[in-house]
């Protein structure tokens, strides 16, 4: 654990250190470390406290500062509690005692902070519970999941709205007015009288301005959550696509503490992971069926034809009511209420009309929700629009009808929605008379026939009763959006009770009474569909916003309708609901919420400015009775109420002059914002791409660090390659039969294919080189062979060759990995190229080419082509002296890594000799040379690589490989072939191979000699050493020579490697026997390292035969 | 020595789950361990079906047998105030089965047949699985270290009400996670 918390802990002391004095940053680097370190033990954390204790004050109050800080963080740290406890003790003991030698005041100081935060804690918890319905919201989260407690949260929310908006309302215009009345309700109820009472209340302002403020209160909220939303889910402004691992581990919500939701939630899960995988097989295939478009097309038509209906229906419903109230003198219930309730009904059955529709399309569940949620809020927004428009067209008639018949039934005064107050009547006469004043001023034609019914006003009072809707058509339209939301209301309440509770009722207590199972078939319980919930609450909301202006009280209703809803809701999802079917996530769709929130605002403002704007208040009624047009209120204020400069200055303002360059001016800035933020974006992007490349390319230079290490054993590794050859071309030759599958065999390390066991492999060979220095004579190879089998097939299949190549060579790449790296390191054997190549050897060996050594190269296949990768590393050198001795040149690589350094040294242990009598000396050296090299490598732990490999090899011999550029060069030693003993280990070749093998071997003898002495010859003026005994003790001279300079050139690589970073990537050698194997090397690495490789290794090329080395 | 005025709630929470072997006096830290059975049978728990997971890393002894010093733990982690990196961390312990501090693939297996209750097929919870790693492994180590999983895990969206206070009458217990720390 503490390994994962330390970047944590070092983030967090990092981010803070800054502000701090340096020996501080020492200190509590210290001190986190040993927090982090000694978990259990507190001796060392006292110890750490008392190196902490110093007399200097000022280092002194820094140490207190940050044992504060440790305080204050302690909860950002994932610790198991007991450690929280001791550290948080410990941090607070030493603050204490230090405190106290500082000085007094701070500690005051301090105390007083802690005070402040604890009481503000306190506080903090008891608004918590002052939420309301806090504990009910969390009991249905607990039942329901986040999605259902999102829509009374979302409900909660737009409670609180409401409130303000009520109180805005409330406290500016209906209180001052006067008491609570029914008519107070409407725009008609109040009067037009500039001031009211002593202190000169202005209530007509009052009434504009907070008409308007709703709506940017409104608007502000909204906008400001939707912001805060966003700037909370980092996901809606990045494109990163995790559908699936959101799906997988954000999938359960841990609110669920019902196994019923549970149980629904685990199918839901299902659903949603099974759909994101018929997506992605989707996405490829694009086929879609002529029925199906047809079937969608319908679809929409018809819900296109029930949204025109519907449309329609309102329409002729409002044009009816009009009519009727213009014949008949008394109506019905129903018919003064018909509009309403026809508007409800539609939006109580249409969206279950849609949702029937939408099965139709065959959508997948998501679409098909999403083109439901549009299709309902255009239902909702067409109704809404529709009856407006009705209604302003009545309005429209209305107006004109009083300036036609005004003659007979006219006088609509303001008085007359209230007249049921005597006493407000005495106070309605005159501004009815102010009225008529400035009506007669504006030279209007009714105003003649006004001043006449004014005259008769008393006496007619009671017939114009049943003209006051007609006259006051504010008042007619907050009428008709009270109405609404009334009945909305009742129509919901209807629907909960009968399509949940009875619905719940009847499914619980007669499915055992009824033939088929009500709770799984058809009527089921009900479910609570978020979305269209949610949905209708914007409705109601947009239609409160609507109406706002012409009927102050309507929030102040909506606020009683939400609790009624809240609590009615709540009551009904517990009982007799279940969780639905579809996800719909709670906080993804917060913001859809509240976007369509916003859009509905925005449209329901329009009809209500639009009102303002273009038609003239109702002459005798309202606040604004007299005016042309009811923003004239604010002009007339500017006017009458400031001084004169300020209506100048208005009046400057307001003119074209300034508008329109301020318009300008705005849409300039809102362009400007919109570029930064689209750079902004754009920014973000790179970063992000940033971020990701260069976690790519962390991992890529631990393994460039790898491979750059390697480089350093190149030269030498490479010379002893030559000489190898050399060596083994004079072998072979003499041999005639260097078992050539072994040469040939590619060893390639392929990451992708087996990933996880690389490491094991690794680990494991480590161990084996562990052991094989401990010194056993006899090959340690085939003693660890059964332990190879059962950790790693290739490596099994490695050793049984080296097993059949007997006990003479000690095989298989010792590699060891000293870390646990969790590197992509595969060591895959590619048989199939080994089989192939076995023909090709023998052929070669007819010929008598002496080259058939292969040291593949590494093949970088990088998984996304991300990290670099491997290394293969076969090699085979058949170290045959004369006399058939085969001296083994194992080569072991050590493959380290701290600190998430990957090296890779090619290490030379040991050399087995095959039989034993004659490589009594061979033996004896190889022990020497093995202690030497446990020597060095004690001192260094980094391997004395393959330069080891030098002295081996002719020392004479011109490093005419390393002089041409070669990178680095891996070998981890397969070799396999010695010609001797057979194995006892299971050999996993082909029968024909192994016979072939037999054959060679028993030619062997003579071949060896006369194919030394042949390459002898063909050797580019090497001279190969044909005489064993010779041949090592320049070995072992020559090795201990060496390992100085070597040792220095293996740093400077090191030191050098971040340089060669990219280059050594990508480098690999692959000695190939022949042109086929090479090609299909190079074509797995593209086409340049072909080239590149040709001529890197010309001479090479041409004077071994048939090897090649490619070099990217 | 805490426990009992600070988080008394939860305290009694946790005693009431075994009132037989929880002492009311906690003054002398007694070493009170309660099974996991007790533990995963709480009404939070129960249902989820990473319980046995979330019992078993907040655990000390990494079966699950929580003290009561585990179980504030556990709730101060899972309640509202615990900071997203935190959550972040534990989520991470949580989906790691194997604790080998990446989630590989048999950690993902496991987490995906918990998750559907082995409703998915074989292939199916393969193809998810390449996918997953395809998506979140940024260092295509073909696991996903602790890195990775924060990377991917904190730009969830229901990531913000991820684990989102275990308590349904959290109103108290919400404040859990800083109270007991601080006081």
């Amino acid at each position: 654990m503490s390994s994962v918390s330390e970047p944590l802990v070092r983030g967090g002391s990092g981010r803070t250190a800054p502000k701090r004095h340096k020996s501080v940053r020492k200190n509590s680097r210290r001190l986190y470390s040993s927090y982090q370190n000694n978990q259990g033990s507190s001796d060392d954390e006292d110890k750490e406290d008392e190196r902490v204790e110093s007399d200097d004050p000022e280092e002194m109050f820094q140490n207190i500062q940050h044992q504060k800080e440790i305080i204050a963080n302690i909860r950002t740290r994932p610790w198991p509690m007991r450690r929280k406890l001791k550290v948080l003790k410990q941090a607070r003991e030493i603050v204490l005692k230090y405190e106290g030698r500082l000085t007094r005041t701070r500690g005051y100081q301090t105390a007083g902070a802690d005070l402040l935060k604890k009481l503000s804690r306190l506080l903090y918890n008891i608004v918590v519970l002052f939420i309301p319905w806090e504990v009910r919201i969390k009991k249905i989260e607990s039942h329901f999941g986040s999605g259902v407690a999102s829509y009374f949260i979302f409900l909660r929310w737009l409670f609180g709205i409401n409130i303000v908006l009520t109180i805005m309302t409330g406290a500016f215009i209906v209180l001052p007015e006067g008491y609570l009345q029914y008519s107070v309700l409407f725009y008609g109820y109040y009067g037009s009288v500039r001031k009211i009472g002593s202190a000169g209340y202005r209530l007509p302002l009052a009434y504009f301005l907070v008409g308007m403020a709703v709506f940017a209160y409104s608007f502000i909220i909204l906008l400001r959550k939707m912001a805060k939303n966003s700037r909370l889910s980092l996901a809606s402004a990045s494109d990163e696509n995790f559908t699936f691992c959101w799906r997988v581990f954000c999938a359960w919500d841990y609110l669920i503490g019902n196994p019923e939701a549970a149980e629904s939630k685990g199918a839901a899960i299902v659903n949603n992971i099974r759909e994101a995988i018929c997506e992605e097989q989707e996405k490829k295939k694009d086929t879609s069926l002529a029925v199906l478009i047809s079937l969608r097309i319908l679809a929409n038509i018809l819900v296109l034809l029930s949204l025109a209906g519907s449309i329609y229906i309102i329409y002729f419903v409002v044009d009816r009511s009009q009519k009727l109230e213009q014949e008949k003198p008394e109506l019905t219930l129903w018919e003064k209420n018909e509009v309403s309730v026809v508007v409800s009904l539609i939006t109580m059955i249409a969206p279950s009309a849609f949702e029937l529709v939408s099965q139709l399309e065959m959508y997948h569940p998501r679409t098909s929700l999403r083109f439901q949620l549009a299709r309902v809020l255009v239902l909702y927004l067409g109704n809404l629009y529709s009856l407006i428009i009705a209604l302003l067209d009545k309005v429209n008639i209305m107006s004109s009808a009083i300036s036609v018949s005004s003659s007979n039934w006219t006088e609509p005064s303001s008085f007359l929605a209230t007249i049921s107050q005597p006493e407000v009547m005495s106070t309605a006469v005159p501004r009815n008379i102010s009225t008529l004043a400035t009506d007669a001023t504006m030279l209007d034609p009714v105003t003649t026939i006004r001043g006449s019914v004014a005259v008769s006003l008393s006496n007619q009072t009671s017939v114009f009763e049943k003209n006051k809707q007609d006259q006051c058509w504010e008042t007619y339209v907050g009428q008709e959006m009270l109405k609404l939301s009334i009945i909305d209301m009742i129509f919901t309440v209807a629907s909960i009770l009968l399509i949940d509770f009875i619905r719940g009722l009847v499914v619980r207590y007669l499915s055992d009474c009824c033939c088929w199972d009500l709770e799984s078939k058809f009527p089921e319980y009900g479910e609570f569909k978020i979305a269209e919930n949610v949905l209708h609450l914007i409705y109601n909301q947009g239609m409160i916003w609507m109406g706002a202006f012409f009927s102050p009280c309507l929030p102040a209703f909506n606020v009683m309708k939400l609790i009624g809803l809240m609590y009615l809701r709540s009551w009904a999802v517990l009982t007799c609901n279940v969780p639905h079917q579809q996800v719909f996530r709670a906080s993804r769709s917060n913001n859809f919420y509240l976007a369509m929130l916003l859009f509905m605002l925005f449209l329901c403002m329009l009809p209500t400015i639009f009102a303002i704007v273009r038609y003239r208040p109702s002459q005798h009624c309202g606040p604004f009775s007299g005016q042309e047009k009811i923003y004239d209120i604010i002009s007339e204020t500017v006017e009458k109420d400031f001084p004169l400069w300020f209506g100048k200055v208005m009046s400057y303002v307001t003119s074209p002059i300034v508008v329109l360059p301020a318009l300008l001016l705005l849409f300039m800035l809102i362009y400007y914002l919109q570029s930064i933020a689209r750079s902004l974006k754009f920014t973000n992007n790179q970063l992000r791409l940033q971020l990701q490349t260069e976690r790519t390319d962390d991992k890529k230079k631990v393994f460039q660090l790898a491979a750059a290490r390697l480089q350093a054993p190149e030269p030498p590794a490479e010379v002893s390659t030559e000489q190898q050859d050399s060596d083994n071309t004079s072998h072979e030759a003499s041999i005639q039969t260097p078992s050539p599958r072994r040469n040939g065999s590619v060893t390639n390390f392929q990451s992708p294919v087996s990933r996880g066991n690389s490491i094991r492999t690794i680990a494991q060979s480590a161990s084996r080189s562990e052991l094989s220095r401990a010194g056993t004579s006899r090959s340690p190879s085939v003693a660890m062979l059964p332990k190879h089998r059962l950790e790693h097939r290739p490596w099994l299949s490695h050793s049984g060759h080296t097993g059949h190549s007997g006990h003479s060579g000690h095989t298989g790449a010792n590699s060891s990995c000293r870390s646990k790296s969790h590197h992509p390191v595969v060591f895959s054997p590619r048989y199939s190229d080994h089989m192939t190549s076995a023909p090709v050897h023998r052929k070669t060996i007819h010929a008598l080419h002496p080259v058939e050594r292969i040291i593949t190269a590494p093949s970088f296949s990088g998984r996304r082509g991300h990290t670099a990768r491997y290394v293969i590393v076969n090699e085979h050198e058949p170290r045959k002296h004369l006399l058939r001795s085969a001296t083994r040149l194992p080569r072991h690589y050590v493959m380290e890594e701290p600190a998430e350094i990957l090296e890779l040294y090619p290490r030379n242990f040991k050399r087995y000799t095959a039989r034993a009598i004659h490589h009594q000396p061979h033996l004896h050296r190889a022990h020497l040379s093995q202690q030497n090299l446990s020597e060095e490598e004690e001192e260094e732990d980094q391997g004395p690589s393959t330069r080891r490999k030098m002295p081996l090899g002719k020392t004479l011999r011109p490093k005419s490989l390393s002089d041409l550029h070669q990178p680095a060069h891996f070998y981890i030693g397969d070799r396999g072939e010695s010609h001797c003993s057979r194995a006892k280990v299971p050999y996993e070749a082909p029968e024909e191979e192994e016979e072939a093998w037999e054959e060679l071997q028993r030619k062997a003898p003579q071949a060896k000699v006369r194919g030394a002495e042949q390459s002898v010859r063909s050797r580019r003026g090497v001279s190969s050493s044909g005489r064993c005994s010779h041949h090592v003790e320049v070995k072992a001279k020559s090795r201990q020579k060496l390992e100085a300079p070597l040792t220095e050139s293996d740093s400077a690589s090191v030191a050098s490697s971040s340089d060669q970073q990219n280059s050594s990537v990508d480098q690999y050698i692959q000695v190939i026997h022949n042109k086929e194997r090479f090609v299909k090397a190079a074509a797995r690495h593209g086409k340049l390292p072909k080239k590149k490789s040709k001529t890197t290794f010309d001479p090479n090329v041409t004077e071994v035969n048939d090897l090649v080395c490619s070099n990217v | 020595m805490f426990g009992l005025f600070v988080s008394r709630r939860l305290f009694f929470r946790y005693r009431d789950l075994a009132p037989q072997l929880v002492p009311l006096d906690y003054t002398n830290n007694p070493d009170v361990r309660l099974p996991y059975q007790l533990i995963g049978s709480m009404p939070e728990l129960k249902d989820n079906p990473f319980r046995q997971r979330i019992a078993e890393v907040f655990s000390e002894d990494g079966e699950g047998n929580m003290s009561l010093n585990d179980f504030l733990d556990m709730f101060s982690v899972l309640s509202e105030m615990a900071p997203r990196d935190i959550k972040a961390y534990y989520a991470f312990k949580i989906y790691d089965f194997n604790n080998d501090d990446f989630i590989c693939k048999s950690d993902l297996e496991k987490t995906l047949n918990k998750l559907t209750r082995n409703e998915l097929s074989e292939d199916e919870v393969r193809m998810v699985c390449e996918k997953v790693l395809d998506e979140a492994d940024l260092d295509n180590d073909g696991r996903l270290s602790l890195d990775d999983f924060q990377h991917m895990i904190l730009r969830a969206p229901e990531f913000l009400r991820y684990n989102h206070s275990l308590y349904e009458n959290h109103t108290v217990e919400l404040c859990i996670g800083c109270l007991c720390f601080a006081f």
